[in-house]
């Protein structure tokens, strides 16, 4: 697309700068499904989709569902001669606690559930107030720590990280993953669906738009 | 380019970092999120160039002390990021050595390394390759956190592997160093404002 647009006529509210290189652009004129890109470093803008709110709530419900599941049941099991011992989700956090690294056990429960967790309940509490077109003073501090905690979110690293350590270990001993696993490798594409399903720029026009009405 | 282009700068105006909304540049906080707002990131190459520095001291003891120590019946090693690595190498694991050392090696290492460079750039003024910078420099904040993988693989190991007496694995210090270098670099990425270096391109043009 291509909408470097010059004339003051524009409304500022329809424009935004490329966060990389602060050339403006139009954003009014996009239509259903449409990208815009910057035309100058080709840094991703925005895209436009009518249903966009449907489509958030539902990945991120299915999510949530999966997230709850992926924390309640066995992850992985590991047996070598004749003993066997098994790990659930959040004790990947809790070892650590035991090991006197508490700082360590802080940061990966943040990073690999409490992050992505929050998150998604503040979305879910976003978007239902959109949807409903519901005035809540709360939108503003909701949509701003969304936006704030996205980088500090890893669930795509530590299932990475899971599939390593399990070529790592597969070789020393049988490795049998568990309900949790799965659960978790659903929860990592869902997760990522759900964050990219909610553009900064839309979501932050709906909010805007329904404080004005 | 014929004539100047059009950013927001240019009109008076600065971009919401958070909420990409155009504001006039005076004001303090953005209206439409409440996030404070400022026309370049303040005190970019100040804030990058100082975190960077202290992930570059951080990188040593991650890479010193050992990461993993593993207990077998009576006899405890201890490993390094790198001695893992070598140890997989040894034992034929080509694949998976391969990747450990790109996510904890050629990742954390290439991106101080990058950022230090873009630093520079900006701070001698180069009026060229605008454009591959900004790309080098969305590569460098796009990969800042899969450096984790390795303190993840730590973790799961450690909750996975504790076979009474017969074999027990344990975080080593380095975890916590490495954690804090992932972290202080990501945190150097997201200070440094690329739009610093269009700037200086388009005062060369003007």
């Amino acid at each position: 697309m291509d909408t470097i647009t010059a004339d003051k006529s524009n409304q500022t509210s329809d424009c935004l700068a490329c966060p990389s290189c602060d050339l403006v652009f139009d954003i009014s004129v996009l239509q259903d499904g449409e990208v815009a890109r910057c035309t100058r470093c080709r840094h991703f803008l925005t895209i436009y989709r009518a249903d966009e709110l449907n489509h958030v709530l539902a990945f991120t419900s299915a999510a949530l569902i999966f997230l709850v599941m992926a924390c309640s049941f066995p992850f992985m099991a590991f047996k070598s001669s004749g003993l066997e011992s098994v790990m659930t989700l959040p004790e990947t956090a809790l070892k650590l606690w035991g090991y006197d690294m508490p700082g360590l056990a802080f940061l990966v429960a943040a990073f690999i559930i409490v992050i992505p967790a929050f998150i998604l309940i503040l979305i879910l509490a976003l978007t239902g107030a959109l949807k409903l077109e519901r005035h809540n003073k709360w939108l503003q501090p909701t949509g701003r720590l969304i936006f704030l905690l996205q980088s500090w979110s890893m669930v795509e690293v530590f299932f990475i990280g899971v599939l390593v350590s399990l070529v790592k270990i597969a070789k020393m001993a049988t490795v049998v993953m568990g309900v949790s696993f799965w659960a978790y490798a659903v929860f990592s594409v869902l997760f990522i669906l759900a964050t990219s399903a909610l553009d900064r720029a839309q979501c932050w026009r709906r909010i805007e738009a329904l404080n004005k009405s | 380019m014929s004539k100047a282009p059009i950013t927001a700068a240019s009109r008076g105006l600065s971009s919401c970092h958070l909420c990409l909304k155009l504001l006039s540049s005076e004001l303090h906080h953005c209206p439409r999120c409440g996030a404070r707002a400022h026309l370049r990131k303040p005190d970019s190459l100040q804030r990058t160039l100082a975190l960077l520095v202290t992930a570059s001291i951080l990188y040593i003891p991650a890479n010193i002390l050992p990461i993993m120590i593993t207990d077998q019946l009576d006899n405890s090693i201890e490993s390094t990021i790198l001695g893992g690595v070598v140890l997989l190498i040894e034992l034929g694991s080509l694949p998976i050595a391969a990747v450990i050392f790109i996510a904890s090696m050629m990742i954390p290492l290439s991106k101080l390394l990058v950022l230090f460079y873009l630093c520079w750039s900006v701070h001698r003024g180069l009026p060229s390759t605008v454009r591959q910078r900004t790309l080098v420099y969305r590569a460098a904040e796009f990969i800042g956190k899969w450096s984790m993988i390795d303190v993840f693989v730590v973790a799961i190991l450690v909750a996975l592997i504790h076979l009474s007496d017969l074999l027990v694995i344990r975080p080593g210090a380095a975890t916590i160093a490495f954690a804090a270098v992932v972290i202080v670099s990501m945190l150097a990425a997201e200070s440094f404002d690329p739009r610093i270096m269009w700037d200086q391109m388009e005062d060369d043009d003007a």
